[in-house]
């Protein structure tokens, strides 16, 4: 899996202060309009800026701080008809840093939402030496810390409540300066 | 490999594929696989005020509850995990998650936790009696039952190797081991263990990352339903065993008794690790 470098420029500094983060790409910008709109044969992208005024009605809304003015969006069309809206966004947790996009239909609710990229924040560490050794060899290029050398983690459920929060967030954008 | 997630069940659920398939058959697997998390997220979240969970939660006590069989098939495994574990494991700590903010309040009040009862039957029509006040929670179990949904969603699609992991509790199916790494609770950032996994489920719980201490005491997600107390242990407990339903609901009882041997294991087909 080739990774892109579509990440938001606060993931790549913040994961930069790590030698080795865990990180997955899910899908491309690209892909993920794709997965979301199959149907769709343009999307037009543009950069969504909200007033003051818009803030305090989203926060009125999603009962949550506005966060942004500025939002990463595109526009869905199948030739001339509106299909929707995709919007970006990357949320920070307690270990890890999540870029998602939201996509929604015209009357602002949310159709779906997909991850883009997973990076834990902490770095990644091997510590048992019996089956460190299976990794000798693999360098990061081969793909050890960046997901697709390694198949899975298993430990405690991870909740996602900033990412829920996040699309709260986006769906009240979308109320206030998107719907049709 | 290609690799989907998506935010489902209060956690992020990851789905790769590993067969060689057209863009179109991948893309529509992925679709119904997710289908079925949404499905269970639907049915069985605490949240939801529509969903099965939250209509029998507010049910009075002696009503009868339509639930759809999914959920039916949840609580019978529930009840039958609840049974062999001599009540380790009990979905009726709802009220223990809500008390200690780690679900959200309800708009009721709190129903105090007894271990040891029956809140509930279900009717041979498939339908539930409610027979206590107790608020149900399905944390321990219904991702995993997700998991096992989305498996076989994908094997219909006609996928072969896949792996689907709802933030831990995951299931593979395929021709060759998958190499699960386990995190380190001592360290959760960090990896301790691995495991190589083939046409099986594995589950995770441990504490780390629920764990709250506040001025009322130190709290977790994992609640033992024998004393209806938080566990607390820095350790980590995982269970393999053919579905992830069974995999996930027994990681509770390992964690409550310390022992990764537990007769209940074995009765479920199931084997354990603690760390």
């Amino acid at each position: 899996m080739k990774i892109a470098v579509t990440a938001p420029l606060l993931l790549v500094s913040l994961a930069g202060a790590s030698s080795s983060a865990f990180a997955t790409q899910y899908l491309t910008v690209e892909q993920a309009q794709k997965a979301i709109f199959p149907e769709a044969t343009a999307f037009k992208p543009a950069t969504l800026q909200v007033t003051l005024e818009q803030m305090r009605q989203m926060e009125k809304l999603a009962g949550l701080p506005a966060r942004s003015a500025a939002w990463r969006t595109f526009t869905a069309f199948k030739d001339d008809k509106l299909l929707g809206y995709i919007v970006l966004d990357d949320v920070i947790g307690k270990f890890e840093l999540i870029s998602y996009a939201v996509g929604l239909l015209p009357d602002a609710s949310v159709k779906q939402i997909e991850i883009l990229t997973y990076r834990e924040s902490h770095g990644f560490e091997i510590r048992n030496a019996n089956w460190r050794q299976q990794f000798v060899g693999k360098t990061a290029a081969a793909g050890l810390s960046v997901g697709e050398g390694i198949a899975n983690i298993s430990g405690a459920t991870l909740s996602c409540t900033h990412v829920t929060d996040g699309v709260r967030r986006i769906a009240a954008l979308a109320q206030v300066a998107l719907k049709k | 490999m290609k690799r989907r997630a998506q935010p489902w069940l209060g956690t992020l659920v990851e789905i790769s594929i590993a067969d060689a398939m057209a863009d179109t058959a991948l893309a529509a697997a992925f679709e119904l696989a997710f289908q079925q998390l949404a499905l269970v997220h639907r049915l069985m979240s605490f949240h939801a005020a529509d969903s099965d969970l939250a209509r029998i939660n507010r049910a009075p006590v002696g009503s009868i509850v339509e639930i759809d069989p999914h959920t039916r098939t949840v609580l019978q495994a529930a009840m039958q995990v609840t049974a062999a574990s001599a009540g380790l494991f009990d979905i009726r700590i709802a009220s223990r998650l809500v008390d200690w903010d780690l679900l959200p309040p309800a708009g009721q009040q709190l129903p105090a936790y007894q271990p040891q009862q029956l809140s509930f039957s279900l009717t041979p029509e498939g339908k539930l009696q409610k027979l206590g006040a107790d608020w149900l929670d399905l944390g321990g179990i219904a991702k995993g039952y997700a998991v096992d949904l989305a498996i076989q969603s994908l094997q219909q699609s006609g996928v072969q190797n896949a792996c689907v992991n709802a933030g831990g509790d995951l299931r593979v199916i395929g021709d060759s081991a998958s190499e699960i790494m386990l995190r380190d609770p001592a360290s959760p950032a960090s990896m301790a263990y691995k495991i190589s996994l083939q046409n099986q489920a594995l589950a995770t719980s441990a504490s780390y990352f629920s764990l709250q201490h506040t001025e009322r005491g130190s709290h977790s997600a994992l609640v033992n339903g024998q004393t209806g107390e938080a566990m607390l242990d820095a350790v980590s407990v995982s269970v393999s065993a053919a579905q992830c339903m069974l995999a996930d609901a027994l990681t509770k009882v390992v964690m409550a008794s310390g022992n990764a041997k537990h007769a209940c294991l074995a009765q479920f087909g199931a084997h354990a690790l603690i760390i």
